[in-house]
């Protein structure tokens, strides 16, 4: 971390965003939020400005800042904000910024997949449930803020502790691992199981003469990453070997999709029963339980003896 | 300990490990702050699910340091188990709300034991 910031200024950076930061959650006597709010952004921007400075070359990476601003801004608006909906909204602002950082670390399928999950999915349960689960607005006050939004709970401890842990890992950064081995460059070996890909691209790159196709000895084919050779087989059963062509590689969605199904096939089934496991616990969680009186009992005993069915103490709606 | 790593999609041009790795500090330590000091229940989850997103960075940071795709694989896993946890804490919450009307996590105070 010394090479990215000086670490004086960070922790000095931090001190203050501290403050801020408790200043800004919700209390009464609202007036003080908006210099807390100032106080904080100032200090988490000035960390990343800094950072900015500190490595050269800030252009190309200037949607690194960009993207890493609005996130931290999202989540910092997502615990000051006294309503629950803003709250909500701001987290969907947290989740797309986190989405470019994403993209900018090339992991374009997570990236999406955060966006159609986080934003797409849960976000709108939230929306749903908050909207479920307010007190309706009377007719004189249409803006109700109950007393437990406007109120934080001890902010000064837990904004003490929150911060005195992102010191403590900080530290770690400067003291931890300076340097890592450099991994291994990217082989293409998962390529050579993947005829049809192959195929494709060169069709694409005019590579591939009509009825021409990779040739497969013993239902292997005949791609060699390592001395970057294909064979193909032609209509007539002639065979030709290429080089390997420019550009031809796996692209990010590819290698998730190998790495989900090829390394983890057991866990990708877990997974899926952990999320039918959620959604019948949900079901059974909500469900509402109507209470009927002992006429309206009556009544329901009378219609279910005409056709012959069980009767029930009570109907699940 | 740049993330620029020649063969692989592009350069990184000066951004390294640690300032994902700081960013996702932040937005942990954001959603800690949050979850410890708002009450009320919704906002809470919200919080947890800002320290997800945060564990999220430094797993795709990771993966892309190491060029391992093992940690992208590992926030689908993440991203699924946040997915169950809200289904699940929204339903409990829905609960909650119908028993006292009121999302105050104050509420449930005799739950301490």
């Amino acid at each position: 971390v010394a090479e990215i910031i000086n670490p004086y200024v960070l922790y000095a950076m931090l001190a203050l965003g501290a403050v801020g930061v408790a200043i800004a959650l919700p209390r009464r006597g609202v007036s003080w939020q908006v210099l807390g709010a100032i106080l904080g952004a100032t200090a988490i921007g000035a960390i990343l400005l800094t950072m900015a400075l500190k490595t050269p070359g800030q252009i190309p990476n200037l949607y690194f800042y960009v993207f890493a601003l609005v996130a931290v801004g999202g989540a910092l608006r997502v615990i000051t904000h006294p309503k629950p909906v803003y709250s909500a909204l701001y987290f969907i602002l947290t989740v797309i910024a986190t989405a470019g950082l994403f993209l900018i670390l090339s992991a374009e399928f997570m990236a999406f997949a955060l966006i159609i999950v986080y934003a797409g999915a849960i976000l709108i349960t939230y929306l749903f449930v908050i909207m479920l689960a307010t007190q309706a607005p009377t007719e004189d006050d249409a803006e109700v803020l109950t007393e437990y939004d406007t109120t934080a709970r001890e902010p000064i401890m837990a904004t003490l502790s929150g911060f005195v842990l992102i010191a403590a890992l900080t530290t770690l950064m400067l003291r931890g691992v300076p340097s890592l081995e450099k991994p291994a460059p990217v082989t293409q070996q998962l390529v050579e199981r993947m005829p049809g890909k192959v195929e494709r691209f060169l069709r694409n790159e005019k590579l591939l003469q009509p009825g021409e196709k990779v040739a497969i000895v013993d239902g292997v084919a005949q791609i060699n990453a390592t001395s970057k050779q294909i064979t193909l087989a032609g209509a007539d059963g002639k065979t030709r070997t290429i080089a390997w062509p420019e550009g031809l590689s796996m692209d990010n969605p590819e290698r998730i999709g190998w790495s989900l199904l090829a390394d983890h096939p057991g866990t990708i089934e877990i997974a899926g029963v952990i999320l039918l496991m959620a959604m019948l616990g949900a079901v059974v969680l909500s469900r509402k339980q109507v209470q009927l009186d002992e006429d309206a009992k009556a009544r329901m005993a009378a219609g279910l003896q005409k056709s012959d069915k069980l009767s029930t103490e009570e109907v699940s709606a | 300990m740049m993330l620029a790593q020649a063969g692989f999609p592009a350069e990184m041009g000066g951004v390294t490990l640690a300032h994902y790795l700081l960013v996702s500090v932040l937005m942990f330590a954001i959603g800690l702050i949050g979850f410890l000091t708002r009450r009320n229940l919704i906002v809470m989850f919200l919080c947890t699910e800002l320290m997800f997103q945060a564990a999220g960075i430094a797993l795709v940071a990771f993966s892309r340091f190491h060029l391992n795709m093992t940690g992208q694989t590992f926030v689908i896993f993440v991203l699924t188990v946040a997915a169950a946890e809200a289904a699940m804490a929204l339903a409990l919450v829905v609960l909650l709300f119908r028993k006292r009307e009121s999302l105050d996590a104050d509420e449930w105070q005799e739950m301490k034991g």
